[in-house]
């Protein structure tokens, strides 16, 4: 008898392990479950989609009809309701039970609604899935005026939308520059004179007290801490995820901001996996446990879980990760984990370039790169390589940075 | 490593108009390799080496759409 394997999601990690299986288990039954109404898209694409840059059809990665060529039976529509880690199966929200061998989460999260008055008024908008993305293009497109919320890296796509479709819009940010716990002042500027050219203006000190609303229910202006009324007939939440860990509460699975996993992505029981924005995961570049968000993330994820699910121990996850904007004539990329680290590095390398280097322990763990992109892979290197740069900090802010630049490690 | 060793090379034509039909990916899905070509060749007249999975007819969003053209 062949092995069982079900996937709950079909994003990327659900998707690229299910891919995966089917090479490693050839005989093996896949089960791909997903609450969504359709088959694996481009996530990353969906923002060019509601910028009105791109066409529905490219965003598509699979058709149905690539599970039936790989003989994954997928489910569309369909909401695990209850996990029965004890009797491995899991039941649906129509009745329907499956039993597996080997379990993969791959369950993701769900963005976060301000705590204020009239959060869920219609013009408010989340993004995360391709309907949401068709939502926003729709309303946006019939919008004079836009209020943004959230300064992160999705919040930013909300403030490049509104620029595309000539929304006029206004940024709320709680502190004083976008993405604080990432850059200074003096890089965040860059990128909020890029918003200013596209006719969306930075408000720092701000955030939302609550929303107005029509008769109707639809939102008209954004009234902030300090009592400015913002007015507004669109606007964007980005402040965060909350991971879908209520399917898992029940079980004896441990949680901690996630699903916490092995660096081989297997949970404390042993034929349950997870991959994706869900896990909390013991990251060995680091040397701590850590979650990570990206699309190329989730991806190795999902294939290095699909890996040891057919064979335990077979390969560990060890990734930096990266994380581009491309909203701009310039580009931005931030990598590893920028915020943490006990200390940083940074510089302005030329007119519009700027990066900033985090370190802990003397070692690169995060960064942001602005306008010149160049030193990404250097960068990328010394974290794999745990590289302890304490005393050449300097060497990593010149323009044209590469490893060879470093004095040769010693023996330690 | 991605690098084909075709004899073709590849250049990165700036693009507005996106095809139904065409490939887009995005720049964080491509390999260090692919990017750093992109990287490279995107606003420029150069060519370079034929890489990875980008293809001819490909389209690329970095800081604009590129489309790539191998000869």
């Amino acid at each position: 008898m062949s092995d069982s394997y079900v996937i709950i999601g079909d994003g990327i990690a659900g998707a690229s392990a299910a891919e995966t299986l089917r090479e490693e288990a050839p005989d093996a039954e896949i089960t791909v479950l997903t609450d969504e109404g359709e088959s694996l898209y481009n996530r990353i694409l969906i923002k060019e989609y509601a910028k009105g840059k791109l066409p529905e059809a490219p965003i598509s990665i699979h058709q149905e009809d690539w599970y039936d060529d790989h003989d994954v039976d997928l489910r569309l529509n369909t909401v695990v309701v209850d996990i029965d880690v004890e009797n491995d199966a899991v039941h649906t929200h129509d009745g329907e039970t499956f039993e597996y061998d080997s379990l993969l989460l791959a369950i993701g999260g769900t963005p976060q609604q301000l705590p204020v008055e009239n959060a869920d008024a219609d013009g408010i908008h989340h993004f995360w899935t391709f309907q949401d993305a068709r939502n926003i293009k729709e309303s946006v497109e019939g919008a004079e005026t836009g209020v943004i919320v959230g300064a992160g890296l999705l919040g930013i796509d909300f403030a490049a939308i509104c620029g595309a479709q000539d929304v006029e819009a206004k940024y709320l940010m709680r502190g004083d520059n976008w993405w604080r716990y990432a850059l200074s002042e003096e890089g965040a500027e860059i990128m909020h004179e890029a918003m200013r050219e596209r006719g969306v203006e930075p408000v720092f000190g701000s955030g939302v007290d609550h929303f107005e609303v029509d008769d109707d229910g639809r939102v008209e202006a954004a009234v902030d801490p300090n009592g400015e009324r913002h007015e507004c007939d669109f606007a964007g939440v980005a402040i965060g995820l909350n991971f879908n860990t209520e399917l898992v509460e029940d079980t004896p699975l441990a949680l901690d901001d996630g699903i916490v996993v092995d660096e081989f992505m297997r949970t404390d029981i042993d034929n349950v996996f997870a991959a994706g924005d869900i896990t909390t995961f013991n990251d060995l570049i680091l040397g701590e446990r850590a979650k990570n968000g990206s699309w190329g993330s989730a991806k190795e994820q999902g294939t290095i879980a699909a890996r040891n699910m057919v064979e335990y121990g077979s390969e560990a996850f060890e990734w930096v990760s990266s994380y581009s904007i491309t909203h701009f004539d310039f580009p931005f990329l931030s990598f590893g984990h920028p915020t943490l680290g006990e200390d940083s590095v940074e510089a302005t390398t030329a007119d519009g370039e700027w990066r900033r280097v985090a370190l802990k322990d003397g070692k690169v763990v995060g960064g942001v790169l602005i306008g010149d992109l160049s030193p990404q892979s250097a960068f990328k290197q010394l974290m794999r390589e745990g590289r302890d740069v304490s005393d050449q900090t300097d060497a990593l802010m010149e323009p044209g940075f590469s490893v060879d630049d470093l004095a040769a490690p010693t023996e330690q | 490593m991605s690098l084909r060793d075709t004899g073709r090379r590849v250049r990165l034509r700036r693009t507005g108009r996106i095809p139904s039909d065409a490939g887009v990916r995005h720049y964080d899905e491509l390999s260090d390799d692919e990017q750093g070509v992109v990287r490279e060749l995107a606003g420029e007249p150069w060519t370079a080496p034929e890489i990875g999975e980008l293809d001819d007819g490909d389209v690329v969003k970095f800081t604009d759409y590129y489309l790539i053209r191998s000869r």
